[in-house]
């Protein structure tokens, strides 16, 4: 049997909880006072020492950190071990472990991502607001590359304070000032005058009851002894057995498995099964369901059981308006979007496009629908109970998101949201995509209508890849002003595509409808470039909609308009006789800090050296969530246009660096994430459905596809910033622009290659010969 | 009726014959190691040996298996725990991120190794087709050389 969530997650988070109602209790003035947003005061229970929201200890010294972070890949959860590790002064190894409560406190709502800074950032007022107000919302969830920057100092100051209770704990047990104890480091407080050790273990329970210190000082970052230093990732050893459980492993007695076919054109309705009755007398077929009305699952004994029940299943879908929809008629539309000249205005600097430019750059660009396709399939777990509770296993990066799909899924059956409890599993991947609740939502549908069993929900990948969700396309038009010097002096960039925030919006919060797509920033972020000394600045976005589901994916906007962005203004080097390098360094005169790290990528690329014909080098930087990324790749085109990417260079500035094993580990797989998605990988839009359906028609890299990686960590004492995301910005234009260095020619549709296969799961990449 | 055996255990079942062994090991078994991630031999992540071979269990039906000797990421390790040289390699050179599709890689690097004990990178490249969305191929190709040369005892 799979080992779920630890018994003693539910534990410590159980206890917190009615930690949290007593203090309510006592405070009884208003909802606000009930909003516990330091935490509740330590207790004892049983053999654990719960020193506070975050740190509990045993009084065998093993040490449980609480915090409401997925890991997904991204290392967070040993990022998270090391900074209580550090302050709490223990030897950084499996004494230490990470889980994720099953209760959502408000001290732990990511109040400060949701106010666009960073909490260091905030003071007075605002700090104030967004403790109490975002902290009583409790909005709990794992994206926008945001942990780290979130943690960094609650998560150090839970160790410092934890710390501090355990030195009270002994003094008072020793009958000496705590000013004689110290933590040599090893899990100890020290007494050095009589030579006297006393284990955090011993002092776990005692502790709990010692009052924390208001402001607890943290360490130097003279004094670190973990934070910056290479670890270990506390989930490998596990991973490398078979033992993680991800969503779809969760096991539970007396579990009912489902499968389930979506309408191809989203938007549809079921208007009948017609073998319905045939389906429910296939062994091991225990129900088939109408779900929503827009999808038709089959429950049964086994997925595999349900699964081929529903190839055979012969579903009938209602017609929409978006039945004759295309590709190119969207295409069409956003273009039209485009001619029309009134766009949202999201960004107006400086002097209007000059109406004679001297020198004027001009270029169009676009970027394809295109899924997750995570590795782990969409799935959920529920148990809907004959009273209405509610509890989910789910691989989720929001166990609030996930909570209230199991309310709108089973809210029939008489649950509400604070009925449901939320375990939150590994997640085999996410990027964006687990943010999402639809899945949770069907499975929840599903267990309402078998109560006290849990139904287990498992999408298959055709379901995933053809009926999901998508990074929105778009399509944009950008030109230039260059000056004397060859430098822009006026800049505008438009763009179209489907917003993602209404979509979003109306899937995940209590409103219906809400978000407005007028000027959607996740349409337009990264086609503004401020880092670069340019006078006049103008962005402008269309929302172009349709019926496909477009969500967060993995650096949203960023990822396709920084590939339109630098590889304009590369066009621009270019029509200045200049080369990219030096061009943007002048753009950068105002930037120390992008200008340092695009540096470093041009150093560690030996940009000087020419190389032979057929090959070529290209540049682009990037920066969001706080970090900065500048990247030169190299590639090999030959004569028929197959074209191989030989090298990537990563320079990378994410400010104060927990753990570097991790930041390396994050530009890897975020170039490589790149990479695919600007070579191979595009949903396409035919009869108003997703075409793709599967690895074979959706295609990624494999390791034949994926280049040597060379990755360096610019230094900086800054707060720290994102490393999840930023990676993936500047790879497909600095491709690109390899592409033109090696070629002479201008890609400037996504993606840039038709993949071809060569064998079984093999595949090459042929450059495209016109724009798409 | 099915009988084979599985990390050692010998296992007969009842289950039919067209039944593929991912769904076999996952839900008859309770191996949740091999992972579904496609279903049509196009990712690896539910790859096992069968009788040494590096296979997609989602494509193996259990008809195939009658007689064979399956290995899933769960029984690599000795009896004792002590890991595999590939399990370590993937420790030493912290390949996994999600780790979803890892159990599927270590089996196919293990299978590539006990025929290839020093594969080239382009050999590594050419016989391991699995996908990672993570992106860990660059440490799957060091992990893979450092296990090939713990092997071969330097
Ligand atoms: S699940 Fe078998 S190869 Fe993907
Ligand atoms: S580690 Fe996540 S898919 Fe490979």
């Amino acid at each position: 049997m799979p080992r779920l969530l630890s018994r003693r997650g539910f534990l410590i988070t159980g206890a917190v909880l009615s930690g949290t109602v007593a203090v309510a209790a006592t405070a009884g003035v208003g909802y606000l006072a009930t909003v516990d947003i330091d935490g509740p005061d330590g207790f004892v229970d049983g053999e654990v020492g719960v020193l506070n929201a975050f740190v509990a200890i045993y009084t065998d010294g093993t040490v449980t950190v609480s915090v409401p972070k997925v890991e997904m890949g991204q290392g967070i959860h040993t990022g998270i071990a090391m900074l209580v590790a550090e302050e709490l002064d223990i030897p950084f190894d499996d004494n230490i472990s990470v889980e994720h409560p099953t209760e959502i406190l408000p001290v732990y709502g990511g109040w400060a991502s949701q106010l666009g800074i960073r909490p260091e950032e905030a003071s007075g007022p605002l700090h104030w607001l967004g403790r109490r107000a975002l902290g009583a919302v409790s909005l709990v969830s794992t994206g926008a590359s945001s942990s780290t920057y979130e943690l960094w100092t609650q998560l150090r100051q839970a160790g410092a304070a934890s710390r501090h209770m355990l030195m009270g704990a002994a003094a008072e047990r020793l009958g000496v000032p705590v000013s004689e104890l110290t933590t040599p480091g090893d899990g100890t407080v020290f007494h050095a005058a009589t030579g006297t050790r006393l284990s955090y273990g011993s002092l776990a329970l005692a502790a709990a009851t010692v009052p924390p210190p208001a402001a607890p000082a943290l360490k130097p970052a003279t004094d670190w002894r973990l934070i910056g230093r290479p670890q270990p990732r506390v989930d490998i050893p596990a991973k490398v057995r078979g033992r993680p459980v991800f969503g779809m492993d969760v096991v539970l007695p007396r579990m009912l498995h489902a499968a389930i076919r979506q309408a191809p054109v989203s938007g549809a309705a079921v208007a009948r099964v017609a073998n319905e009755a045939e389906l429910r007398d296939l062994p091991g077929v225990v129900d088939v369901v109408v779900v929503d009305g827009h999808s038709v699952a089959v429950v049964a004994d086994s997925w595999w059981t349900a699964e081929q029940a529903l190839w055979q299943a012969d579903i009938a879908w209602t017609p929409t308006e978006w039945d004759d929809l295309s590709g190119a008629e969207l295409a069409r539309r956003m273009e039209a979007a485009l001619d029309s000249g009134e766009p949202n205005v999201v960004h107006d600097e400086g002097d209007p496009f000059p109406d004679a430019p001297g020198r004027l750059v001009e270029a169009a660009y676009s970027a394809p629908l295109v899924t997750h396709a995570c590795m782990e399939p969409m799935n959920a777990t529920v148990l809907v109970r004959g009273d209405g509770t509610a509890e989910a296993w789910v691989s989720t990066q929001s166990p609030t998101s996930a909570r209230w799909g199991v309310f709108r899924g089973a809210e029939a059956a008489g649950t509400r949201p604070d009925d449901v409890i939320v375990n939150v599993t590994q997640n085999g991947g996410a990027f964006g995509r687990r943010l999402e609740l639809d899945v949770v939502q069907q499975a929840a549908y599903l267990a309402a209508r078998h109560p006290d069993r849990p139904v287990k929900l498992l999408w298959s990948r055709e379901e995933d890849i053809g009926r999901g969700i998508y990074r929105s396309h778009a399509r944009a038009r950008l030109r230039a002003a260059l000056g004397e010097d060859g430098l822009p002096l006026a800049y505008e960039a438009l763009v179209a595509g489907q917003s993602v925030a209404q979509g979003m919006m109306g899937r995940l919060l209590p409103i219906t409808g809400g978000g407005s797509p007028e000027g959607d920033f996740l349409t337009s972020e990264g086609l503004e470039s401020p880092h670069y000394a340019i006078r006049s600045q103008y962005v402008g976005s269309y929302h172009v909609p349709s019926n496909i589901r477009v969500g967060l994916w993995r650096s949203n906007g960023f990822s396709h308009n920084v590939f339109f962005a630098e590889s304009f203004f590369d066009e621009c080097a270019h029509a200045a006789g200049s080369d990219p390098l030096d061009y943007r360094r002048r753009l950068l005169a105002d930037s120390p800090r992008l200008r340092a790290v695009l540096d470093r990528a041009a150093a560690m690329a030996g940009w000087d050296r020419p190389l032979p014909p057929g090959r070529g080098r290209g540049i682009a930087i990037g920066g969001a969530y706080y970090s900065v990324v500048a990247q030169v790749v190299e590639v090999s085109v030959a004569a028929d246009g197959e074209i191989t990417v030989d090298r990537v260079f990563c320079a990378v500035d994410v400010g104060t660096v927990v753990n570097p094993n991790q930041v390396v580990a994050q530009m890897e797989g975020s170039i490589l994430w790149g990479l695919t998605t600007a070579l191979m990988s595009a949903n396409t839009v035919e009869n108003g459905a997703i075409v793709e359906t599967n690895f074979h028609d959706f295609p990624v890299q494999r390791l034949r596809n994926a280049p040597r990686i060379a990755v360096e960590i610019v230094a900086s004492d800054a707060l720290p910033g994102g490393a999840g995301e930023t990676g993936v910005i500047p790879v497909a234009a600095a491709l690109g622009n390899a592409i033109f260095a090696a070629t002479g020619r201008r890609l400037r549709s996504l993606p840039l290659a038709i993949t071809e296969s060569v064998g079984e799961r093999r595949t090459r990449s042929v450059l495209r010969t016109e724009d798409a | 009726m099915v009988r084979f055996t599985v990390n050692t255990t010998p296992i007969t079942l009842d289950v039919p014959q067209d039944k593929p062994l991912l769904w076999v090991l996952r839900e008859d078994l309770g191996l949740l190691g091999p992972k579904y991630g496609c279903g049509v031999a196009q990712c690896g992540a539910c790859r096992v040996l069968l009788n040494g071979e590096s296979v997609p269990s989602c494509m193996t039906f259990a008809a195939d298996v009658e007689g064979a000797e399956v290995v899933t990421i769960e029984g690599l390790a000795a009896p004792d725990g002590t890991l595999t040289a590939v399990q370590q390699a993937w420790i030493d050179e912290q390949v996994p991120q999600c780790g979803f599709c890892q159990p599927g890689f270590i089996i196919a690097a293990t299978a590539l190794l006990e025929s290839n004990p020093a594969p080239t990178d382009a050999e590594i490249d050419d016989s391991i087709t699995n996908i990672c969305r993570c992106g860990t191929y660059p440490r799957i190709r060091r992990a893979i050389h450092r296990a090939a040369a713990t092997l071969a005892g330097n």
